[in-house]
């Protein structure tokens, strides 16, 4: 295959376009999709560079099919991935259960939009619940949260090798302003700066017989026995909390000698640092802390955290999604939690600036 | 963080706010600054206002909306309501003043209020084609955020396929340019103190 970029590349676009950069150079093989605002061009471009790449793209009827089609493609050896927001992730849950269920690789980008139901096709925080917890079962799934173009190109090309290193489904979790704005980033190749690509493999169809040159490849997701279920899941729970420290990223400054250290994820943490900078340099002890995985959460920074500081506070475009995650790794914890929820709308710097002047007044 | 310049534009769908912002954020990106362009989106994105938010500065960008902007431009009346939420006492607000009955609703807390007779000069100097390129001077010659060349680069960048075929655009084109800078730094003149 041709490279993409001669080692590394300065542009200019939009967060979607971003993403389908990020998924050919993490050696995507496939995308399934289906159209939802503000996701779409991530399949327009894609299904324009992947020609290019030999690369494929399958349009499906709805987000359940691009959901278990993207199943199917990992099921197959390939790394696929799909992209999806709002409603359509509300679909997108029924799959991704699946996946969490047999344990499968799968990538998905999302967008989110506002909520519930079709409510905007602009932006908010509203689908932390639903990316991090999902649908039935126990959340078994690893989630980034982005804050950049830099961020969604990392990222992406990330979700892959997190995916098919420990076999959850992985999310890149950004929203309608990452996708529809732009900004500048340094593309790159991954092997250029010594990140090795993890090879996808089939669940089915591999060589030999089964059960005499190999074990059978049996990936359920029907049981009979309510023992056999338990078995199984306490399997997966316990390689999910063993990854957890491993996986688990964050990113905090100013909190050791704080009086409040505010906390949010994605493009809010952007209006969190600016306000912080403007704080700090007015002589107020403001620090912050961002999950970049909001599933799984960094646990022992969160604890030490509550544990250390006087207040906090969680701002976030949504009614509390980010903060019911907080609070339960916090309990115990003797900070004052206060939050400053947005639920659908974007939050500045000045905002979050005169929140925390209040606080500190 | 360093000084972050803020614009705001405001107009009528296909008065190409979209693309003039889309080209500053561009040009101050090759000019090796920050840059972020995020346009605003939804239903209203057909046959509503079209509003395009651009901040240009030294140092790591913050939200991609922001409450008050440095230079707020609106192209029509319903520009004008919908884009004086952004102006505060340090804002120039930039209005074409061919647009009719806004006396009122200009938003008079603005740190200056500039009107520029850009559709005008449109029609009658150029072409109404090339309305948004005196725009584009406009806000480059209020703001000083990018060099007035390398506005025209810029523009020679996305038109220049164009102005290979038909090479009068351009000069059409970056004189329109150079009259949005005049035209701006003319209603300056003439601010009452």
């Amino acid at each position: 295959m041709q490279k993409l970029f001669e080692n590394e590349k300065k542009a200019f676009m939009t967060g979607n376009e971003v993403v389908a950069w990020a998924a050919l150079a993490a050696k995507a093989d496939i995308m399934y999709g289906y159209p939802i605002t503000p996701q779409n061009e991530i399949m327009h471009y894609w299904t324009r560079l992947a020609p290019k790449f030999d690369k494929k793209f399958l349009q499906t009827e709805d987000e359940l099919s691009a959901g278990f089609t993207t199943i199917g493609g990992v099921m197959a050896g390939r790394k696929a991935f799909t992209a999806t927001a709002g409603p359509g992730n509300t679909l997108m849950q029924e799959p991704m259960s699946m996946a969490e269920m047999m344990r499968l690789p799968t990538v998905v980008v999302v967008q989110q939009r506002g909520g519930p139901s079709t409510a905007t096709v602009i932006y908010s925080q509203q689908e932390v619940n639903m990316t991090a917890l999902g649908g039935n079962g126990e959340g078994l799934r690893i989630v980034y949260s982005t804050s950049s173009h830099q961020e969604l190109f990392d990222y992406t090309i990330k979700a892959f090798n997190t995916a098919w290193k420990y076999r959850f489904p992985t999310f890149v979790l950004g929203d309608g302003y990452q996708a529809k704005m732009r900004e500048s980033l340094t593309l790159y190749e991954p092997e250029s700066r010594g990140i090795n690509l993890i090879e996808p493999e089939p669940y089915l169809g591999k060589a030999g017989v089964p059960g005499v040159d190999r074990p059978p490849a049996q990936f359920r997701n029907t049981f009979s026995m309510e023992e056999e279920l338990y078995e199984l899941l306490m399997g997966y729970v316990k390689d999910y909390e063993k990854i957890m420290p491993e996986v688990a990223e964050y990113q905090s400054s100013g909190v050791e000698d704080a009086d409040l250290v505010i906390v949010g994820h994605g493009i809010v943490f952007r209006a969190i640092r600016a306000a912080v900078d403007t704080l700090r340099r007015r002589g107020l002890k403001v620090g912050y802390f961002r999950p970049v995985t909001l599933r799984p959460l960094s646990i022992p920074q969160i604890r030490e955290l509550t544990a250390g500081v006087k207040k906090m506070l969680v701002v976030e475009s949504a009614y509390g999604q980010l903060a019911r995650l907080i609070k339960e790794v916090a309990y115990g914890g003797t900070a004052e939690m206060l939050t400053m929820y947005r639920p659908g709308v974007g939050i500045t710097a000045e905002e979050v600036e005169a929140e925390a002047e209040k606080i500190l007044k | 963080m360093g000084e972050t310049t803020k614009i705001v534009l405001a107009g009528e769908g296909g008065q190409g706010v979209q693309s003039v912002a889309g080209i500053i954020a561009e040009a101050a990106n090759e000019e090796g600054r920050q840059a972020l362009y995020i346009p605003n989106f939804g239903v209203e994105q057909r046959g509503g206002v079209s509003v395009a938010y651009v901040q240009i500065s030294d140092s790591i960008i913050g939200s991609p909306k922001f409450q008050t902007g440095d230079i707020v431009v609106a192209l029509s009346g319903r520009a004008v309501r919908r884009s004086s939420r952004y102006v505060g006492s340090n804002t120039t607000f930039i209005y074409d003043s061919g647009i009719e009955g806004v006396e009122g609703e200009l938003p008079r807390n603005a740190g200056m209020i500039l009107p520029i007779p850009a559709i005008e000069t449109a029609k009658k100097d150029f072409h109404p084609r090339v309305f948004n390129i005196i725009i584009m001077g406009a806000v480059v010659g209020a703001t000083g955020v990018i060099p007035l060349e390398s506005a025209k680069e810029a523009v020679e960048k996305k038109l220049g396929y164009k102005f290979e075929k038909q090479p009068k655009l351009r000069e059409l084109n970056f004189k329109a340019m150079e009259r949005g800078v005049e035209l701006v730094a003319e209603a300056a003149k003439y601010q009452p103190v």
